[in-house]
């Protein structure tokens, strides 16, 4: 095969995009082709398993157009065209009829052409344009969500184009620092340099992910943007391109290692994110919202597997990145078949639906069991591995992975006791099940939740290990770390057993933690804002600012007033000297002379 | 010879044209509105039949009078297409926007002047006649700015005149000492002289006034209350363009040498300039004054890159001359669009545009995301590069600066579009704006998108006008 096959994947759902927005019409069809193409280009790839690449004319001055596949890359791309074909073909029954129907498909397609390019990028800027350049279609996709969603969309672009221009300077610092920028040969010495570089470039990487603190938007584009958008980018394709970048950086350029303290660094972060994430996702009351939260969290895992700089960290990281695209998205394709269906994802007027919606509960089911660490599901196998390297690091951030783990098996409970079963509302009896082309994608998405469960030790083999270049020897899992998940599991059904005894009904579960003594007051200020951390930014921003305004009107005013002001007085002070009084000329012509007088005898004297 | 005649023509037929307009307008207006735009499209297409000459490596050199001498390079075609270019896009734009006031004919005969006045700047290669183009455009600049003759646009008016002129004169008194040291007004002969402190500061004066830098600024917000194709001319294309070309031109192309410590000292002014201009269009109300304190703010970047002086800084620069014209002209445009409609300028009286204005809307967007540096747009190759002279010449703190910049730049302009264009409606339901002002800010519109994309173009053509300067810091 050529390698101008790599430029296909980017050409292909752009030219795509441009059609649906030109003809308005067929939308669906197109990009039901356009994303199947780029399947099948992306699956005979990964079977080839080669490395090709891509060279074209570009901007010089280090900027190239360089175009790198290899093992890596093309699992990513296999896993972004995958979830693009099965999103479109989800969203051909869930758009049907909504508003900006065309420029929905056209920026999903624009999304899968970056975020394409932005894997096979060789070269940082390369990389950067097509990574930044995600910014304008999610900008677009937020913002057709509805009339006040462009209030997200705007927060979404400083939040993520913030973190982008902190990942710019630290390209640039890379390239100061190692005289090239193409990816595959770059090694960066950690010196304080070097440790500047990697934390911004951590930065892009991370907040593309969704970590802490660059996630608050998450939870608000829940609310506003269509829902395919949620399953497709904030779940999937974001997770995947900010791993992808993390596990670039720290293994392949920055070789960071054990006892550097950026992996500290990395460890904690994860760690504050699964926690805190978690914890607001348990006390949630909306199905997307609640949602939202745990795609922050999980993230969290993702990062501290990798933070660990452990071989079997790394790998459950890896495999927890594709294990959480798929049952997070399916999770959110069952939120839409709801959403579809009864018109509602408030919890309090759910309920019951099993019954009613049996393949999307069976869905539900499957991949929440997943995202809760329930053997033999996927999300168990990539949990233990990830629980195995934080304990070798330390067991305070096991302790807090574990944790975390309690509290999503916790909210999940809840979630789907709220939703599918207990008590059917009045409203919901003529509800029935979603159509076929919003099943089909949940349905395959579930099966490969318990395929990756079950034969997790080839889908690793397949997939992750050849990724790492030291050798990776998969073991058993430690018997004391499963019993303890197992305890930590039958933990939360108790409690929510017995949460939900004392509340009486699944929605309440988790309401004594909500409004617990301390932790009801800190909720409160959360769900108020308070800590969002956009927000005390913008106040920050706009405090700066002020002073920064009073410092230009101080200018203004030394042009305005000062300056005008001292010209009409040195010029009315020359007026009063010349006042037309005969004698006080004189006096004047006599000093002058005297004056003049003087320096001539000062002249002839040197 | 056939060069050389291209090159006096592209100066003079704007300049000599301009006093013919109003003389032409006695025969028909129509004929002189379109006299006006081919005058400058002459002059552009002129431009581009030198960049085949320029790009195999040729300069070109036209003799006037005396020794005085047009001279040709990549950096003078460059600055002169990008110039050339907008101006058109603009004049045409004012068919529309101008066809609605009085005084047309002063109008045109000023903007065509200061266009050609533009083009002479830009190609002379004798300090004199720098000079001389430099106070041409100052006094055009100062007749548009108070175009619509209201008192207190009179004084604003009155104010960028003095102000550029108190920087102009202390510029000519450095030329004059230079012309002391050497004996040559002459660009050429005075290649890779040096230059003492004294003559640093006066020549920098003139230049930061032009170019509205901090701490003489002040004047461009001001001068918005000039017609919207004079601010966008101001902004985008000629006026301030001014200051850092002549920087360009003086200190890179003719390779004066100066102490290092301005290295980075230029650099701080244009980052403290980048800072105070970005706090002040977060608190501004005003439309137009919010461009403007983003133009000052923009022309930060290309002062930090042309200061810092290796060749990614002096390229970045010469690209964020290129893609933020393109973009700010696109946003005055589009501003001028709304002030003409809804008969105001304050944000907080305007809201949700979008549903009837679409077109305008959606240019104002795809000219901010050029103006922040999204990609695929074309001001983010030129930011990325500007950013990364900085950590190239390893003054990592000087990019943390404009980083700062440059994360206002993304706020206050996503507020300014969320306050005019989205939201709820707070004025009468007005109309879309007339044909030829809609071609225009989406030709600009399309063009940065098109700069980003094509990149490879001007790109080629900046990497073989680096080889041509002195100046550049390896």
């Amino acid at each position: 095969m050529n390698a101008n096959i790599l430029l296909m994947l980017v050409i292909i759902p752009l030219v795509a995009a441009i059609l649906i927005l030109a003809i308005r019409r067929l939308s669906e069809i197109i990009a039901l082709l356009a994303t199947g193409s780029m399947l099948i280009i992306a699956i005979a790839l990964f079977r080839q398993n080669l490395t090709y690449s891509l060279s074209l004319p570009w901007a010089g001055f280090g900027i190239e157009f360089i175009f790198r596949l290899y093992h890596f890359s093309a699992f990513i791309l296999l896993a972004i065209t995958a979830f693009a074909f099965l999103i479109v073909l989800y969203s051909c029954s869930f758009m049907h009829g909504k508003n900006y129907v065309n420029q929905f498909y056209s920026y999903l397609l624009i999304s899968a052409a970056m975020a394409n390019g932005a894997v096979l990028a060789d070269n940082f800027v390369l990389l950067l344009f097509f990574w930044e350049g995600l910014l304008v279609t999610l900008f677009g996709l937020i913002a057709i969500g509805g009339k006040e969603a462009f209030r997200t969309a705007t927060k979404m672009f400083i939040i993520v184009g913030v973190s982008d221009l902190c990942l710019m300077i630290g390209i640039g610092l890379v390239w100061y620092l190692t005289g090239t920028l193409t990816i595959s040969k770059i090694t960066v010495p950690l010196n304080t340099l070097g440790c500047t570089a990697f934390i911004l470039l951590m930065i892009g990487a991370i907040s593309k992910g969704g970590s802490m603190p660059f996630h608050s938007w998450i939870p608000d584009a829940a609310v506003d943007a269509p829902l395919p958008f949620m399953a497709f980018l904030p779940a999937s394709l974001e997770k995947l391109l900010g791993i992808y970048l993390l596990a670039r950086i720290t293994l392949d350029m920055f070789k960071l290692t054990t006892g550097s303290w950026l992996s500290i660094l990395l460890m904690t972060i994860g760690a504050i994110t699964i926690l805190l994430a978690v914890m607001m996702a348990l006390i949630q009351k909306d199905y997307k919202k609640l949602l939202s939260y745990h795609a922050i969290s999980q993230v969290g895992y993702m990062i501290l597997g990798i933070g660990t700089c452990l071989p079997i960290g790394i790998i459950g990281g890896l495999f927890h990145m594709i294990n959480n695209a798929l049952y997070k998205s399916c999770l959110f394709l069952t939120a839409g078949s709801v959403e579809k269906q009864t018109g509602t994802t408030d919890l309090n007027k759910l309920g019951g639906l099993w019954s009613k919606m049996p393949v999307t509960a069976v869905c539900f089911l499957i991949t929440a069991a997943s995202i809760s660490g329930v053997p033999p599901f996927n999300g168990f196998f990539s949990k233990e591995m990830i629980y195995d390297a934080a304990m070798e690091r330390h067991p305070i951030f096991y302790i807090a992975a574990l944790l975390g783990s309690f509290l999503t098996a916790a909210s999940f409970l809840k979630l789907g006791h709220a939703a599918f079963f207990g008590k059917r509302n009045q409203e919901n009896e003529n509800t029935k099940e979603a159509s076929l082309p919003m099943l089909i994608p949940m349905v395959i998405i579930a099966a490969i939740c318990v395929l990756f469960g079950l034969y997790h030790r080839s889908a690793v083999g397949t997939f992750l290990t050849p990724i790492l270049t030291e050798q990776f020897v998969e073991h058993d899992a430690s018997v004391l770390l499963v019993t303890l998940t197992a305890i930590v599991l039958i933990l939360a059904v108790i409690h929510h057993i017995i949460g939900t005894e004392i509340h009486g009904g699944g929605v309440k579960a988790a309401d004594h933690i909500h409004h617990a003594p301390v932790l009801g007051g800190i909720y409160d200020k959360a769900e108020k804002r308070l800590f969002d951390p956009y927000e005390i930014g913008l106040k920050i921003v706009n405090v700066i600012s002020k002073i920064l305004s009073f410092m230009d009107k101080a200018v203004d005013w030394i042009y305005n007033s000062m300056t005008v002001n001292s010209a009409y007085a040195a010029s009315d002070t020359i007026k009063n000297l010349n006042t037309g009084n005969y004698s006080l000329y004189i006096i004047w012509s006599l000093a002058g002379g005297v004056i003049v007088l003087i320096m001539m005898l000062k002249g002839f004297g040197s | 010879m056939e060069n050389q005649a291209i090159l006096l023509l592209i100066v003079l037929v704007p300049i000599l044209g301009a006093f013919a307009l109003p003389l032409i307008s006695c025969l028909s207006v129509r004929l002189r509105n379109l006299c006006a735009l081919s005058f400058v499209l002459i002059s552009f297409i002129l431009t581009i039949a030198l960049v085949p000459v320029v790009y195999s490596g040729q300069t070109i050199t036209a003799h006037i009078l005396y020794n005085a001498t047009f001279y040709a390079d990549g950096l003078a075609v460059f600055m002169a297409l990008v110039s050339a270019s907008i101006s058109a896009v603009i004049v045409f734009y004012s068919l529309g926007y101008i066809s609605h006031y009085e005084n047309q004919n002063e109008y045109y005969l000023m903007v065509v002047l200061f266009f050609g006045a533009m083009m002479g700047l830009v190609f002379s290669s004798n300090l004199i006649f720098l000079y001389l183009f430099w106070e041409i455009t100052a006094i055009t600049s100062w007749r548009l700015i108070g175009f619509f003759r209201e008192k207190q646009h009179v004084l604003r008016a009155d104010k960028a005149f003095l102000v550029t002129m108190f920087g102009s004169v202390l510029m000519l008194l450095g030329f004059v000492s230079i012309y002391q040291q050497t004996g040559s007004f002459d660009l050429g002969a005075l290649k890779n002289s040096h230059l003492s402190n004294l003559v640093v500061i006066l020549i920098l004066t003139g230049i930061l006034s032009k170019s509205a830098t901090l701490p003489l600024h002040t004047w461009l917000p001001d001068a918005g209350v000039a017609p919207s194709p004079v601010t966008a001319l101001l902004h985008a294309a000629l006026l301030v363009k001014i200051g850092v070309y002549v920087f360009a031109r003086l200190f890179i192309a003719t390779g004066f040498v100066t102490e290092d410590f301005w290295h980075t000292a230029v650099p701080v002014i244009a980052g403290a300039s980048a800072l105070v201009a970005a706090g002040a269009a977060m608190t501004a109300t005003d439309l137009k004054r919010i461009i403007a304190y983003s133009t000052v703010s923009q022309i930060g970047f290309i002062f930090m890159g042309l200061a810092i002086g290796n060749a990614i800084g002096v390229a970045g620069a010469m690209l964020y001359i290129l893609m933020h014209g393109m973009a700010k002209g696109g946003l005055f445009l589009c501003a001028g669009i709304v002030e003409q409609n809804t008969k105001t300028k304050d944000i907080t009286r305007l809201g949700g545009l979008i549903k009837t204005m679409p077109i305008t809307a959606v240019s104002f967007l795809l000219c901010s995301f050029s103006v922040m540096g999204i990609p695929p747009f074309g001001g983010f190759f030129s930011k990325y590069m500007v950013m990364t002279s900085a950590t190239q010449s390893g003054k990592v703190w000087i990019a943390f600066i404009f980083l700062a910049g440059a994360i206002m730049t993304i706020v206050y302009l996503l507020r300014v579009f969320n306050l005019v264009f989205m939201g709820q409606a707070k004025t009468q339901p007005v109309k879309e704006g007339s044909s030829t002002m809609l071609i225009s800010v989406a030709l600009l519109a399309a063009l940065s998108l098109a700069g980003g994309i094509f990149i490879y173009y001007p790109s080629q053509f900046l990497q073989l006008t680096i080889l041509q300067l002195p100046g550049i810091i390896k």
